[in-house]
């Protein structure tokens, strides 16, 4: 009896395998060749089905906003350009910045064949200063007294004061922005904070076709008239015609996904995965061919943030004596293999924004002085990584000014030793001691089971301080507890990545001193590293005035990145990057650093403009 | 009729009491934690770039959130009003992913999680009781030996690698298996033989992986348990007597043996609605695991409660179905 | 006591088995006191060797020996295992017995706290409280906490087998000449419950280490204290097993097995040693030579 079931079980399992020959392509029903396999950012969604975008809290970037939802214009970090999607031109501003005129594209039409007019934009402005709750609604009813067409192409909005910024709400600086709803589905739904939108009507160039109840996936097909959108218009035919957009799981399937062609843009990997991935499929790519690799073009960038109402680090000779204990080579070779751009200023070190900004301000840098006369600028860092680069076997090509950042911060414990001492911290037997006497014990908080690499860095400084004689102990926290210590400022060191790119001018308004909330009480505004500088709000209440795009503008930026160094609230190390692999065994010309005509971020909104330059490999 | 008043009723006091105190700890843990809900919303738009030109505003949104969450008033308010929903059935919305019902999240991945762990907490315990009976019968047997070895070394080894390796090796070196999912993409949900043997291929994995360290469990556990009773009189007297050794073992041995056994596998499937979260991250198994994780790391108090609550129930009507049914099982029992 | 375990020794192959090993892990244990490394610190030797007659067990990619490593984890993890076992077994064997024996209210008020702690599900409580007390984590305090949901399993399982041996004559004749409650649990129904108790023992101190890495592979233990688990996360978060560094991703497997044979065939063999039925069958043995 025992052994008949055994024998039955057997057989089953054979049957089954059997079965499976066939069973391994993701997709049965689908031509591979004619699909382009995405990672979903989020993994997986609770509620796959809801995509009612202007409820706050709903994640887009599994797809909806890079297939079915667009907005006014796209700022691309790469390139420092803006793209005009729906608005056909930079806005007109009028009566000193109280007034702003925005045409739109026409020819434009939403997937369900009703055209997109002045009638939507209104629209979208009005409901949501309607209905408290909702995204943008706050912000609209700060400044909009009315909003009108002028005719079917022309938008035109009366603020109550003057914002030279407003068209920062319509422009996707960093991931999205306040895309346009359809007029004619929202005008019927009472309550919009419990309305799904789903079936979701298009403005990008593809259509929902089909998603997983669970969450794990969902499947675009592009619209029959892709002319009628703007991405049709810019840029042409979206090569794909049908888009996946999947969550496989944690690094290692995400790696054997695209090692077995079954994933073809991968978010981010850690730099193992990527290692593995390398030697594993000759046909993935991120950014540069041979080392470094990465892309690191990304817009924020990591700091040892610290609590500046907190001592000793409300002294800017410590934070300098900090700065000045680390030594960023060793820092960016054995905590990351050599694979990191150095970042010392207040803005990211991107493609676009060294020419802007760094390279401008070098000569500063190298003359800039402390109190006490010592130069810190260290321009030989970008050489001393390649060495190391070299010294391990890796091809390297390229500019390493370029890739690894001009310089940083020079590797100086003994002017650190000289700031500490002259502020009463006493160095006893190789450790250092408070001026009230109590031994030097930090506290680095760092993430527990994401963003890698601010993990990797809170440990790599820790062990420079550590070197320097200070007790160091590093603390890594789950998201909830880390953002929430982070806005109540319940930390003292710790590793945040707090600064911007392109998106500099809205960012740094939060610094404002009329903005800032004590240590204990949330940080609405940004600024959690509770910065209080008399002459940051001079410069910002200037800056408020301008319009981010003018040369007045950037030189005010210019001077708020000296002061910063000047007073060096949190020391930034290095930019944020990613390692966000492409397979080109069914699909090239994806950006790369021979070709970087766009960002490659396959999760924002401004993905859509990508898919007309892709090319079919030609393999089934 | 006295047994009853006796007997069952304070045990049915018993059980209500136990769920009571067990919510209760359950709502009140996370709101002593520093997670909450309305800022976990607030920082995912911040650090998604939502692009406000003054912070203010964003101070606005919050004190609206913190309305339509039902958040304000204090502690107790919000434990009352929650009992107040529980017993009209309405677990109210999930603050992360607003305003979806907790409900509905709930039972959209509950027949996953059922399915998936219901059978293979019966498989494992119906083959691990088998062969640890056996092996803890036989004793002597070189079978019985090798058996405990394996038994032994399995076990122990760390869900998360056992998971991981069979992923590894049935889904990549040799991909006999698909390596994510509950079924494959671009297939409707259905009744139909191709959807069934679709969803058993991608349950393979899964289920393999938790069967082999839950076998390792119900095997070692039964064969100490036999190997005690085989020493008992009657056992003794009965293989004088004649009787095969195959009747003994299954009629007098295992059905004393597994007394235990049962109490523990009825506890065990009361607790399936906590998920197995390693199992969904490792093989992308959709399950309530995962749910619940999110929730925590969110700070989702609504969803933290209606996963709990069922989980809780779960188990409490298991231990008290067992209470209830033991005299059946075992004659020897009895209660004063 | 020594004859006692000598003479085990000599006799039971399994406790020989069993004892070796678990004094081979406590001697690694201890030789951890001897490290020359500080197991915090990073970077004391080249990243990624494999074994080598320098670094016995290689190193891994944070530049650390595995060898003295590995010896703190077997300490740090050995001690959280036997502090959650010592206490959730003692306070479940008591409420076990003494529930299980007085019945009535006590028993009814003792198992409702008991099934309270088993009806919470453990996972999530667990990563509620570590966020809460992150800052002062430690092993004690993991202990602690996991003691707190592995004690009642206990509970159940002891009350279950003294409801079963209440009925049992001699039970009732203890009662009868006079024992009370106490000395009757304490002397009668105990050593019944002992091979239970131990194999409960050996089941706890594996459940807490498995829990250890649970939490640990979610960064919720001390992630820069070397345990088996947080060494296990470390090894996964570097993709040791796809890059084929099998020397650090397999030797806290292997530790937690031998780990688990050792203090299992220990109990086993102990167990059988205290059992007084199979002693009975022993000394039966013995004189009469007859074959079990």
């Amino acid at each position: 009896m025992k052994k008949i079931s055994i024998l039955l079980l057997f057989i089953l399992l054979l049957s089954l395998l059997g079965s499976s020959v066939t069973f391994s392509q993701v997709l049965p029903k689908l031509p591979r060749h004619e699909t382009l396999i995405v990672d979903a950012l989020h993994g997986r969604l609770a509620n796959p089905k809801d995509f009612n975008f202007w409820k706050p809290g709903v994640s887009v970037g599994n797809g909806t906003q890079q297939m079915l939802l667009d907005g006014l214009w796209y700022l691309d970090p790469q390139t420092g350009k803006t793209i005009n999607a729906l608005a056909s031109s930079a806005p007109i501003y009028e009566n000193n910045f109280k007034k702003m005129t925005v045409k739109l594209r026409s020819g434009i039409y939403w997937s369900d064949g009703k055209p997109f007019t002045a009638d939507d934009v209104v629209f979208t402005v009005t409901y949501l200063m309607a209905h408290p709750g909702m995204s943008y609604s706050d912000a609209f009813n700060r400044y909009v007294s009315k909003v009108y067409k002028k005719d079917n192409y022309t938008v035109v909005f009366e603020l109550k004061e003057s914002v030279p910024a407003f068209h920062y709400l319509f422009t996707s600086i960093v991931y999205a922005t306040c895309y346009i709803m359809p007029k004619h589905v929202f005008e019927k739904v009472q309550d919009p904070l419990k309305f799904e939108f789903n079936p979701p009507v298009s403005l990008g160039p593809y259509l929902l076709k089909q998603y997983d109840p669970q969450g794990y996936w969902w499947l675009f097909e592009r619209r029959a008239d892709w002319k009628r959108t703007s991405v049709g218009q810019l840029y042409g035919m979206p090569k794909p015609r049908y888009v996946l957009f999947i969550y496989y799981g944690p690094d290692e399937k995400k790696v054997m996904s695209q090692a077995q062609h079954q994933l073809d843009l991968i978010f981010d990997l850690t730099p193992e995965a990527w290692e593995i991935l390398r030697k594993s499929n000759p046909y993935s790519r991120v950014w540069y061919k041979d080392f470094p690799w990465a892309w690191m073009d990304d817009v924020r960038a990591r700091i040892m943030a610290m609590n500046l109402e907190k001592a000793p680090y409300n002294n800017k000779d410590v934070r300098w004596a900090l700065t000045l204990a680390t030594d960023i080579v060793d820092v960016v070779t054995s905590g990351f293999d050599g694979i990191a751009r150095v970042n010392p200023l207040w803005i990211c070190a991107t493609e676009s924004l060294l020419k802007e900004y760094y390279l401008p301000l070098e000569d500063w840098l190298k003359n800039f002085a402390l109190e006490d006369g010592f130069k810190p600028w260290d321009p030989t860092v970008p050489d001393r990584i390649v060495d190391y680069a070299k010294k391990r076997g890796y091809t390297f090509s390229g500019n390493p000014r370029e890739i690894f950042g001009i310089g940083w911060w020079k590797y100086a414990p003994d002017e650190a030793e000289k700031l500490l001492t002259k502020n009463g911290f006493k160095k006893v037997g190789g450790k250092w001691y408070l001026p009230d006497g109590t031994p030097w014990k930090i506290t680095i908080t760092a993430p527990a089971n994401f963003e890698i690499h601010a993990t990797r860095l809170a440990f790599a400084v820790a062990d420079q301080w550590r070197k320097f004689g200070i007790d160091v102990n590093v603390e890594t926290v789950e998201a909830g507890p880390f953002w929430n210590k982070w806005n109540l400022g319940d930390f003292e060191v710790g590793s945040y990545w707090e600064v911007p790119a392109t998106d500099f001018y809205n960012f740094v308004q939060g610094y404002h001193s009329r903005f800032l909330k004590p240590t204990g009480q949330v940080a609405t505004a940004g600024n959690q590293i509770r910065w209080k500088n008399p002459k940051l709000d001079a410069l910002l209440d200037q800056l408020v005035n301008l319009q981010p795009e003018s040369p007045k503008a950037k030189s005010i930026v210019m001077d708020i990145l000296k002061l910063y160094v000047e007073e060096m609230p949190a020391p930034v190390f290095i930019i944020n990057l990613k390692f966000n692999a492409q397979d080109h065994y069914y699909w090239t010309n994806f950006p790369t650093s021979d070709n970087s005509y766009m960002a490659p971020v396959w999760w924002w909104g401004q993905f859509k403009f990508i898919l007309p330059f892709l090319q079919p490999t030609g393999r089934r | 009729m006295n047994f009853l008043k006796r007997y069952i009723i304070p045990r049915l006091i018993q059980y209500f009491i136990v769920i009571f105190i067990g919510i209760t700890v359950v709502f009140l843990v996370p709101r002593l934690t520093p997670l909450d809900p309305v800022v976990t919303v607030l920082n995912r738009m911040t650090a998604y770039g939502a692009q406000y030109l003054d912070p203010s505003a964003i101070e606005k949104l919050k004190e609206t959130m913190m309305e339509l969450y039902g958040l304000k008033g204090n502690v107790l308010e919000q434990y009352l009003k929650f009992w107040g929903r529980l017993f009209k059935g309405d677990f109210g919305p999930s603050l992360s992913i607003f305003p979806t019902p907790v409900i509905s999240i709930i039972m959209n991945s509950l027949p996953w999680t059922a399915g998936l762990l219901i059978t293979v907490a019966l498989l494992s315990w119906i083959i691990g009781n088998i062969l640890g009976g056996l092996a803890g019968y036989y004793g002597d047997r070189n079978w019985a030996k090798i058996l405990g070895l394996l038994a032994m070394t399995i076990y122990p080894i760390p869900y998360y690698i056992m998971a991981l390796v069979l992923l590894i090796l049935f889904a990549y070196v040799f991909p006999l298996f698909p390596m994510t999912g509950g079924y494959s993409v671009g297939l409707t949900p259905s009744f139909s033989l191709e959807f069934i043997l679709n969803v058993l291929k991608h349950a393979f994995l899964p289920a393999l992986s938790l069967i082999l360290i839950g076998i390792g469990w119900w095997f070692l556990s039964m064969r100490s348990l036999t190997s005690t009773i085989v020493s008992d009189d009657y056992v003794v007297y009965a293989q004088i007597m004649g009787i095969p050794s195959r009747r003994i073992l299954f009629q007098y041995v295992m059905r004393n043996a597994l007394l235990p056994q049962i109490t523990n596998l009825a506890l065990q499937i009361g607790g399936i609605f906590s998920g197995s979260l390693i199992t969904e991250t490792v093989f992308s198994y959709p399950g309530l695991g995962q749910m619940l994780y999110m929730a925590i790391n969110n700070g989702d108090y609504n969803l933290i409660m209606g996963i709990a609550v069922f989980s809780i129930v779960g188990i409490a009507t298991a231990a008290l179905l067992i209470d209830l049914l033991y005299p059946l099982f075992d004659p020897r029992v009895r209660y004063r | 006591m020594f004859l006692v375990i000598k003479d085990l020794y000599k006799s039971d192959k399994k406790f020989a088995f069993g004892f070796t090993v678990l004094m081979i892990l406590i001697f690694l244990a201890l030789i951890s006191f001897l490290s020359p490394y500080d197991p915090k610190l990073w970077n004391v030797a080249p990243k990624n060797l494999p074994p080598s007659f320098k670094y016995i067990l290689g190193t891994n990619s944070m530049g650390q020996d595995i060898f003295w490593n590995l010896t703190h984890a077997i300490k740090n993890s050995l001690f959280l295992g036997s502090l959650t076992a010592v206490i959730s077994i003692f306070v479940g064997t008591l409420v076990g017995l003494v529930a299980g024996y007085l019945g009535g209210r006590t028993d009814r008020i003792l198992m409702s706290i008991n099934d309270s702690f088993i009806v919470i599900p453990s996972l999530p409580i667990l990563i509620l409280i570590s966020s809460i007390i992150k800052q002062h984590i430690s092993i004690v305090l993991i202990a602690v906490i996991l003691s707190l949901f592995s004690w009642p399993w206990g509970g159940r399982q002891v009350r279950s087998i003294v409801l079963g041996l209440r009925e049992r004559e001699f039970t009732y004749t203890a009662n009868f000449s006079g024992m009370d409650t106490l000395k009757i649990v304490l002397t009668e129904h105990l050593p019944f419950v002992i091979p239970w108790v131990m194999a409960n023992f050996i089941n706890t101190i594996l459940w807490a280490i498995g829990m250890e890495t649970t939490l640990a592979i979610y960064g919720l233990s001390s992630l820069e204290t070397p345990t088996i688990g947080t060494t296990i996360y470390w090894a996964l978060q570097y993709q040791a097993l796809l890059r084929g560094i099998w020397w650090w991703i397999f030797t806290p497997v292997l530790i937690a097995i031998l780990l688990f044979i050792a203090l299992y065939l220990l109990s086993v063999s102990i167990s059988n040693y205290l059992d007084p039925r199979t002693r009975l069958q022993r000394m039966r043995m013995k004189e009469g030579g007859l074959e079990a």
